[in-house]
């Protein structure tokens, strides 16, 4: 219902100590007393990032946020700013932090208030073709300020400072990478967008890019002074022809502002960026194989060492970082590493961007601090499960993630505690899967991406991921046998210590968790021929109830002739030649056959 | 001087170089970690897992053959952990592997089969379905069976690294990955330059000799033939290590003998032909130089180097010697002269070549050098061929007793012998260029400037006054840079040698196996085989292929004069700009 | 000379003034998402709507794509901004929705409150 007013009590972990509890019993005091309920809608957001100001209030329309709020000035507020229409200057606190114009807008719904944008930042409020739009939300000027005076070692020194971590999926500190570029000897180097975004259902980076193109443009530049290369390549899968165009008429555009090319600024530094296009090789997300790519070759991955940073493009020390990584570089520079290390936990700092899917009420594209717990995702921004379904699993990190059961619901995210609940960050991918979904299936689901899009290079990837999927699939078609979970395990295990990229290190991740949290069902599947929530088809059994009134529908809807029965009398299924195509089940009018697991 | 570090292995402490692999420093210490993709002469790949260790802090293996040793780093090479999992990985190749080792060629000399066995692999978790493909007969010269390929990668290493050719690579992904030629066209209609050196580096039976030798055995048995041999030099160098032998030792009269053994009618030397190979390319040469011919001149003996020049290198097509190889002048001399005069139809010649390379099959089958609408060469088969059919035969190589090589066309000098190694063939032009150019014979006999196994060598011989630069390159990837050099600048050099393989001929497609102790194209092997030639040259009366008194004769009863009619028409080619599928033309680029 | 931030305050303030120039300060501004994704919900279609509606004379109005904000199972969406009051976000806009968001909320100023994002 649509209010004329929206105040939004910020709900993060600082402002709740700080006691946003009480405020919110005086909001609704005060709105009482005014009879104001029906005009004024109250909204819980997630963090805004202000703690240091906490608590919070916003109001809007006229957006103010107000600081340090306790309940004794919450009349006083709402006297002015609701009834009067005037601000109270008195409280309202003066910020022009990059990442909250999301809020101004959308603020008010629950599902992006409980957010906190920092990449997504002008995703869904500027124009992303027009350069004008990027410059008025102080586009640039996070490069004019690093060029303005920062030496290249300071802005390495705040990037290291910030906290941040690779977004892509591994979490390497990105300022120990941006310091290891920086100290190669080299007449050239290369700064690298790796915008090869291959996991099923995640599309931040595109959204990103098609969002806000001239972030990771700007990300890129300065990454350039700071490790001293003059060339920047963004490698983008072919299959975002949008994200493409984006691009290119965002380079142009900088080109013909001076943000790119010679001498930008005025400044005396030089940078340029060429786009590269990836065939939509899912390998190609990995540095090494990403930057045989560029150099012509087929992407497979090389050993490591030497990393990129060492030895990348065409032998050149080489900065690689992911588009979400580097579409926060222009808020740690304007905001400040200690802003943004403010934000997340103690080891991973600032937000993640997750692409929210599967069973659940809100898909979508949700960014939040670091520490967010899977529960506030799925139930307060997710919405929940819909068709009241129980919750299952979530699956976190792409296909190379685990599938975590309800009792991981509390774990915060962040890099280090996924990795403990036995999966990982990934690039942000997010399915939630119910209870009308198999453990084993889902399984084999992504095993069967990640061998499809195995290089072929390593033994381990290549050939145990294929027999690992064997097993799956015989376990789904109801042929398993004694030891296959057992022998899942021992190959699961060997190929993540043994495999030479990541790609192969984490394949094996959606099985063993699964085995791991739901092995109940995995033995079910072997010694019981059952599979609980009769997703395997092959497993299911086809049975007549007193229903039937004998229409020989599903008689004749059998295409291997094994229903018999006598007009009008019940029917009968052979279970010898039953091949549970099912037809039978979806045929019948009456409900009269039912299917078991 | 590079820094020395201390690492534990199993505990036990050692002081090594910094700088170098795990493997590296092991192989030096007494440990050998089991190994399949590795190849020291290759880039490192990584790719089986095999040679993977534990290193204490590190939550994974890692591949020992790409990781360097740093201070104070703890490994272990046999943990039982370690020993499962590559127990594990050595069954997944196998999985994927066809079960047919007693039906196949290298049954006994694969270096998967003693790895399976000395990993302990005794019985199988986790078969499944095999990869399926058709074989890849198309190729005059090498059998590609992607069915027993492992994806070891030393093939497609080998070819773009060491040859530069790239014929092969990887398409597909995962299970499904395959080694093959751009666009999987046949082998035959690819780049591939047929040299032979996959099946060198296979560690399987996934490339292979096209074998000839059921049906010399069967020509053997038909008495409408005359049965002649011909030996390459290089395959006296090497056959012995088919046998056990150590390399190096030169078996090259009880070659003759076995060959007799085995229902040769004569067994000729292919040395007598390059001598003639000399005689007619020292002249050549000098013909060039006295008449502002176009220089530099390169060598055209190597097989794989010719179908590499027309199909890369067109443009130096006026540069090349017109000569026949040694092997299509012995043919063509076996359907002509030699048929005359044992008084026999050409046709009832059946014209053997033993040779130490896979190219020359291709070689023989190539239509512009028939001599009077005849194959010259029926037959070719390998160093490896042979040997097994001695075997088949139940010959008793290694205790047989010597015997001479037959008249009239088996008595060669030393500068024919050393045509086997790289900058053989340099040497022996420059030994009767000189003399013929200057009338003094050439003191110095021995080239040392171009011998060696230096990729590209080069060298400088005064002609009375007159300055001849020299160079020569063998494989195929110095031949490019070379060559590269003689585009830019091609005053550089008057005389060139190019050989395909790494070595010369010694190193050839159709050599020997590398045995369990030894690694393919191993450079101790190669030094010893050339050693072997250079030997058998140091023992030689008539070191001159112009003193050769059976090449003489040859001239005189026959050919004539050297460059004339009867040469010409016998001894001389040309060659033809090829543009294989896969090689994109100068007219697409333009367009 | 002026340094890098003086420079692009100065563009800045350029930028800021052609955005003016284009309409920005009309009451009404419409926003209509036109990412990929939003595009293949018909965002396009709906745009196409708009910008008629400009064309044949609809004042007083701004009219911007963006990229998406997130809400894939609600898009295409469209977002009407007006200073002084709460944004306005409306979501699975078809061409024929379109056309009756700019009869009544762009031209009457009525916000079709059931196609809002709750």
């Amino acid at each position: 219902m649509t209010r004329d007013f929206v105040i939004t009590l910020c709900d993060g972990p600082s402002c709740m100590q700080k006691k946003s509890k009480e405020l919110k019993e005086a909001v609704e005091k005060e709105l009482e007393k005014h009879n104001l309920a029906n005009r004024v809608r109250i909204n819980i957001s997630g963090c805004l990032g202000m703690c240091k100001n906490g608590p919070v209030v916003v109001i809007n329309p006229l957006y103010t946020l107000y600081g340090q709020v306790t309940p004794a000035d919450i009349p006083e507020i709402i006297q002015s700013h609701i009834l009067k229409n005037k601000p109270l200057k008195r409280l309202a606190i003066e910020e022009d932090h990059l990442y909250n114009r999301f809020f101004r807008v959308f603020g008010d719904v629950n599902f992006f208030g409980k957010q906190m944008r920092i990449t997504l930042r002008n995703c869904g409020i500027i124009d992303p073709e027009s350069l004008d739009d990027y410059l008025s939300v102080r586009g640039y000027e996070a490069l004019a300020k690093v060029l303005s005076g920062m030496a290249p070692q300071e802005v390495v020194s705040e990037v290291k400072k910030s906290g941040l971590r690779g977004r892509g999926g591994a979490g390497f500190p990105t300022g120990i990478k941006w310091e290891l570029t920086a100290q190669q000897n080299s007449d050239e180097k290369f700064v690298i967008c790796n915008a090869d975004e291959g996991d099923p259902g995640a599309f931040m980076d595109r959204s990103t890019i098609e969002g806000d193109p001239h972030t990771v443009i700007e990300g890129m530049i300065i990454g350039g002074y700071a490790v001293g290369a003059k060339k920047g390549i963004i490698y983008i899968r072919a299959e975002y022809p949008l994200a493409v165009k984006r691009l290119q008429k965002g380079i142009a555009a900088a080109k013909a502002q001076g943000f790119l090319g010679e001498n930008i600024l005025g400044s005396g530094f030089s940078f340029d960026i060429e786009i590269r296009l990836g065939a939509g090789a899912f390998v190609c997300g990995e540095e090494t194989a990403l930057i045989h790519s560029i150099e012509g070759h087929r992407g497979m991955p090389r050993p490591r060492p030497p990393f990129p940073s060492v030895q990348g493009l065409f032998d050149k020390p080489t900065l690689i970082n992911n588009v979400e990584t580097w579409a926060n570089i222009p808020v740690i520079i304007i905001d400040g590493a200690e802003w943004f290390s403010s934000i997340g936990t103690q080891k991973s700092k600032g937000t993640k961007v997750f692409a929210l899917a599967g069973k659940i009420n809100n898909t979508g594209l949700v960014e939040v601090p670091m520490g967010t717990t899977l529960k506030e995702i799925i139930y307060d921004i997710g919405g929940g499960i819909p068709n009241n379904k129980k919750f299952k699993a979530i699956q976190t990190g792409g296909p190379s993630g685990g599938c975590l059961s309800e009792e991981y619901l509390d774990t915060p995210i962040d890099y280090d505690s996924l990795a403990k609940a036995g999966s990982i960050m990934g690039s942000g991918g997010m399915i939630v899967i119910d209870e009308d979904s198999c453990m084993v299936n889902i399984a084999k689901f992504f095993l069967e991406f990640t061998q499809n899009e195995s290089c072929g290079k390593c033994t381990p990837c290549r050939e145990g991921t294929k027999r690992m999927l064997e097993i799956l699939t015989r376990l789904t078609e109801g042929k398993g046998q004694e030891g296959d979970i057992e022998k899942l395990e021992r190959l699961g295990n060997m190929i993540k210590k043994s495999s030479l990229c990541g790609l192969g290190q984490s394949a094996p991740n959606p099985v063993l968790s699964t085995i791991k949290n739901f092995r109940v069902e995995y033995e079910e599947h072997i010694r019981d021929k059952k599979c609980r929530a009769g997703a395997c088809s092959a497993m299911a059994v086809y049975e007549v109830t007193d229903k039937c009134v004998g229409c020989g529908v599903c008689k004749r809807a059998c295409p291997v002739k094994a229903i018999s029965g006598a007009p009008k009398a019940m029917h009968e299924i052979n279970q010898d030649k039953c091949v549970k195509c099912g037809l039978c089940f979806r045929n019948c009018k009456f409900d009269a056959i039912i299917k078991k697991g | 001087m590079k820094k020395s570090v201390t690492i534990y292995i199993n505990d036990k402490p050692y002081q090594v170089e910094s700088g170098q692999t795990i493997m590296q420093a092991a192989d030096k210490l007494g440990y050998h970690i089991p190994r399949l993709c590795y190849h020291p002469k290759l880039s490192i790949e990584g790719a089986c897992r095999v040679c993977i260790v534990e290193v204490e802090g590190m939550k994974n293996y890692v591949a020992s053959c790409a990781y360097p040793v740093a201070e104070g780093m703890r490994i272990r090479t046999h943990t039982k952990e370690l020993r499962t999992a590559r127990r594990d990985i050595v069954e997944l190749i196998l999985d994927n592997h066809p079960d047919d080792c007693h039906t196949c060629e290298r049954d006994g000399i694969c270096e998967l089969q003693r790895l399976a066995y000395a990993m302990g692999l005794r019985h199988r978790h986790f078969e499944g379905e095999k990869k399926n493909y058709e074989k890849d007969l198309s190729s005059a010269s090498v059998i590609r069976d992607p069915n027993k390929c492992i994806l070891c990668g030393r093939c497609v290493r080998i070819c773009s690294e060491v040859q530069k050719v790239n014929a092969l690579g990887y398409a597909h992904r995962g299970f499904k990955t395959v080694v093959m030629p751009a666009y999987n066209m046949p082998f035959s209609e690819s780049v591939c330059t047929t040299c032979g050196q996959c099946i060198n580096v296979c560690p399987t039976a996934s490339f292979v000799e096209k074998n000839y030798t059921q049906e010399l055995f069967e020509k053997l048995q038909d008495p409408g033939y005359i049965k002649v041999a011909q030996i390459a030099p290089s395959v006296r160098a090497a056959i012995g290590e088919a046998f056990g032998l150590e390399p190096g030792r030169a078996m090259e009269r009880e070659t003759v003998a076995a060959l007799r053994k085995l229902g040769f009618d004569y067994v000729f030397d292919t040395q007598l032909s390059a001598d003639l190979t000399i005689m007619e390319e020292a002249n050549e040469f000098l013909e060039r130089v006295k008449n502002n011919g176009r220089l530099p001149m390169i060598t055209s003996c190597s097989s794989a180097w010719m179908k590499c020049m027309e199909q890369f290198y067109p443009d130096l097509i006026e540069n090349i010697s017109t000569c026949k190889s040694p092997m299509s002048m012995m043919g063509a001399l076996l359907k002509t002269y030699f048929a005359d005069k044992i008084k026999k139809e050409p046709k009832k010649i059946l014209s053997v070549a033993v040779m130490c390379c896979t190219a020359k099959k291709y070689e023989a089958a190539r239509p512009e050098l028939r001599v009077n609408g005849l194959p010259a060469v029926d037959i070719v088969v390998t160093t490896r061929e042979i040997a097994w059919m001695f075997k088949s035969a139940g010959i008793d190589f290694v205790n047989i007793k010597g015997e001479d090589f037959d008249k009239p066309l088996g008595l060669s000098s030393g500068a024919g012998t050393i045509f086997g190694v790289t900058g053989g063939v340099m040497e022996a032009a420059i030994r009767t260029a000189y003399e013929i150019y200057t009338g003094e014979p050439l003191m110095e006999i021995e080239v040392n400037q171009i011998r060696g196994l230096q990729g590209i060598k080069e060298g400088k011989l005064d002609l009375n006054g007159t300055e001849i630069r020299v160079a020569v390159a063998h494989g195929l990837g110095n031949a490019n840079a070379l060559l590269n050099t003689v585009r830019q600048d091609p005053g550089r050099y008057h005389f060139v040698e190019i050989m395909g393989c790494p070595g010369g001929c010694i190193g050839g497609g159709g050599q020997p196996y590398a045995g369990s102790n030894s690694t393919p194209l191993d450079e101790e092997c190669l030094k010893k085989r050339a050693e072997a030639l250079y030997g058998l040259d140091r023992q030689k009366i008539i070191r001159r292929s112009h003193n050769n008194p059976d090449v003489r004769r040859l001239y005189k009863e026959f050919l004539g004069k050297p460059l004339g009619e009867v040469p010409h028409k016998l001894l001389h080619t040309h060659y033809k700009a090829k543009e294989p599928r896969g090689i994109v033309s100068q007219e697409m680029t333009l367009r | 000379m002026s340094t890098p931030m003086e420079l692009i305050k100065q563009k800045r303030a350029e930028a800021i003034n052609r955005i003016h120039s284009k309409g920005y300060l009309s009451t009404k501004r419409v926003y209509v998402g036109m990412a990929t994704c939003e595009i293949a919900a018909g965002s396009k279609e709906v745009m196409e709507v708009f910008s008629q509606a400009m064309k044949n004379g609809l004042t007083d109005v701004y009219l911007s794509q963006k990229g998406c904000a997130g809400r894939c199972n609600l898009e295409p969406t469209v977002e009407v901004v007006e200073d002084g009051k709460i944004p306005v976000k409306y979501c699975k806009v078809t061409p024929e929705m379109a056309q009756l968001i700019v009869e009544r909320h762009l031209k009457k100023g009525e916000v079709v409150k059931e196609w809002l994002i709750k």
